[in-house]
């Protein structure tokens, strides 16, 4: 006898198989190492209850490099091309501190417009750096249209810092007591030397209004989705103490309403001269800690704006012994990278090399949270989660 | 900074002032405590890094120390204070033929995985931590990399070209001949 379901009978076929609690084991869903939104190579192994994730376990070291042992056999300019590639998207942000640590360490004077050139590129790496998040975030989420724009938009700053250092990626650009004459500068003959080539200030203003622009366009076409704003909103939320406690920095922090930039806080290079903000957000949230990072690209190119106006002229390097002997001490510089707090700290003997570096990355300390953060959360909402702490394997395995 | 650091003076007996950076000393049995204090007491709640220094006059890559060191480990944890911008580091030594210390992870969560690095890549052991096991390394991987006493590998294969200068850029080389 054929028993037809109509819908009479639905309704109490549903209540009935509600009741009935059926229990399962759980299922251990690894993710990564090769997985698009994991941003290189990390993998976690996950547990999953239904839609539910629990008991995360981030795996490391696919792309571990030793960078801490390879720098205690290299004499320091040579570990200026080391620290270019842990954080490949802003390779400039990460020779700052260990050549200003250096610098520190030697008691030497940089010239301002050394320090300005350093500046303007750091911000421009910051610029870029947070470019691909908007792309890649935005893709993880499942909008396929930004990344496109912001890939565009980034070629642009990724061309200036071509232009002047010669590298897109890898700048290797700073010196101990300065930076290197500019690629493209014209004749580097120690009588007539150039040091930002021609065009620079005029190509420069015009890709830093692009980017304000781009940062308004992506407000509108990121943040104003609706989908985007479900996705992101009051998912994934970090309190303040919980970052504390892990060392979180960066963007990550600030979106929990934090208001701390190591520009603001320390002197590595001459922010107090220029006038911007600290984006802050509210809730911390995925939202949030994309909003700051949106906001965070207007003001850097503001400060560089201001720089390029008011550029100091003189000279490009300080007086330095040809043979770099960093006398003995330890220090820890660290600055503000797009990612976070990053820090070197030199311990040398008077040596050509360090005795130690230890390299503290932002993303490392950024990337522990996530066993914390992915606790109980649905599974779709691991990858709005991780993708929102805008991490780079470099960066976290060194 | 000033009254900051006329204040850890009072709590502790070996401290220096050097480029903004409160250094202080303490001993290995009073890890815990100290740590206590410096987050409770003087707000520093923000976990920066933990890492070690391998002490030793016998290496077998880069410099040895000039004067003479008594072979230990150094660790080191770096604290600050995000609101007033203080910056700490706290620095202990042990022995290393019985290299251990008490895990900070329950102070700070966030020394989780800088005491599994160190532990792997130093050999030294966190007591009470929840999972001591390594971070970077392959599973069944011997040996603690950032020993003074381990080799480079790559080093031994292939000397390194740095100490001669790199050859000469082409047209040099033409112009000689």
């Amino acid at each position: 006898m054929v028993n037809a379901i109509g819908p009479q009978n639905l309704n109490s076929f549903s209540e009935a198989s509600v009741s009935v609690e059926i229990e399962t084991e759980d299922m251990t869903l690894n993710i990564g190492p090769q997985h698009p939104s994991t941003h290189g190579v990390l993998r976690l192994v996950a547990k999953v209850d239904g839609e539910k994730v629990h008991d995360v376990k981030p795996v490391l070291g696919y792309m571990h490099r030793g960078y801490e042992k390879l720098a205690e056999v290299r004499s320091y300019p040579q570990i200026t091309t080391l620290v270019n590639r842990i954080d490949w998207v802003a390779g400039f942000s990460n020779e700052i501190p260990f050549i200003a640590g250096a610098e520190r360490l030697m008691e030497i004077d940089v010239p301002e417009r050394a320090k300005y050139i350093r500046l303007i590129l750091t911000e421009m790496a910051r610029i870029s750096s947070h470019f691909v998040f908007n792309g890649a975030y935005a893709l993880e989420v499942g909008a396929l249209t930004p990344i496109f724009y912001a890939m565009e938009d980034r070629e642009r700053v990724l061309d200036l810092i071509e232009s002047v250092t010669g590298g897109r990626f890898h700048p290797n650009f700073n010196r101990i007591g300065g930076v290197k004459p500019a690629a493209g500068a014209g004749p580097t003959s120690k009588k007539n030397i150039q040091d930002l080539p021609a065009g620079f200030y005029r190509d420069t203003k015009v890709a830093m209004e692009k980017v304000i622009m781009a940062a308004d366009q992506f407000q509108n076409l990121i943040g104003g989705n609706e989908v985007f704003k479900k996705r992101t909103k009051n998912v994934g939320v970090l309190t303040p103490e919980t970052a504390e406690a892990y060392g979180v920095s960066g963007p990550i922090l600030r979106a929990s309403g934090v208001k701390s930039d190591l520009r603001m806080q320390t002197d590595y290079l001459p922010y107090d001269q220029f006038d911007y903000d600290i984006p802050v957000g509210e809730n911390g949230d995925c939202y949030d800690r994309w909003d700051v990072r949106v906001k965070e690209m207007v003001e850097s190119a503001k400060i560089v704006l201001q720089a390029i106006d008011s550029m100091p002229s003189g000279p490009l390097q300080a007086k330095v012994p040809k043979v770099i002997k960093v006398p003995q001490g330890r220090t820890y510089v660290r600055a503000e990278n797009p990612k976070g707090e990053m820090g070197y700290y030199i311990v040398s003997d008077g040596g050509l090399g360090p005795y130690r570096l230890k390299v503290r990355t932002a993303s490392f300390s950024n990337v522990s949270i996530l066993p914390i953060m992915l606790e109980g959360a649905l599974l779709p909402d691991l990858i709005a989660i991780m993708g929102s702490l805008d991490f780079v394997l470099g960066d976290v395995d060194r | 900074m000033e009254e900051f650091f006329n204040k850890i003076k009072e709590s502790f007996i070996e401290v220096t002032l050097e480029f903004e950076t409160i250094n202080i000393k303490v001993n290995s049995t009073e890890w815990i405590e100290s740590h206590k204090k410096l987050r409770d007491e003087f707000n520093l709640k923000f976990f920066s890094w933990l890492s070690a220094i391998d002490w030793d006059n016998e290496v077998s890559v880069g410099e040895a120390p000039k004067e003479s060191v008594s072979p230990c480990f150094e660790v080191i944890t770096c604290l600050t204070d995000l609101a007033n911008n203080n910056l700490v580091t706290l620095s202990t030594i042990i022995s290393k033929s019985d290299s251990k210390i008490d895990s900070l992870v329950e102070i700070y969560a966030g020394a989780n995985w800088h005491e599994r690095e160190a532990y792997e890549m130093f050999g030294i052991n966190f007591e009470n931590h929840p999972n001591l096991e390594k971070l970077y390394l392959p599973d069944g991987y011997e040996g603690n990399p950032m020993l003074k006493s381990f080799e480079l590998i790559s080093r031994e294969v292939k000397p390194w070209p740095g100490e001669v200068d790199v050859e000469g850029m082409p047209e040099e080389s033409e112009s000689k001949e």
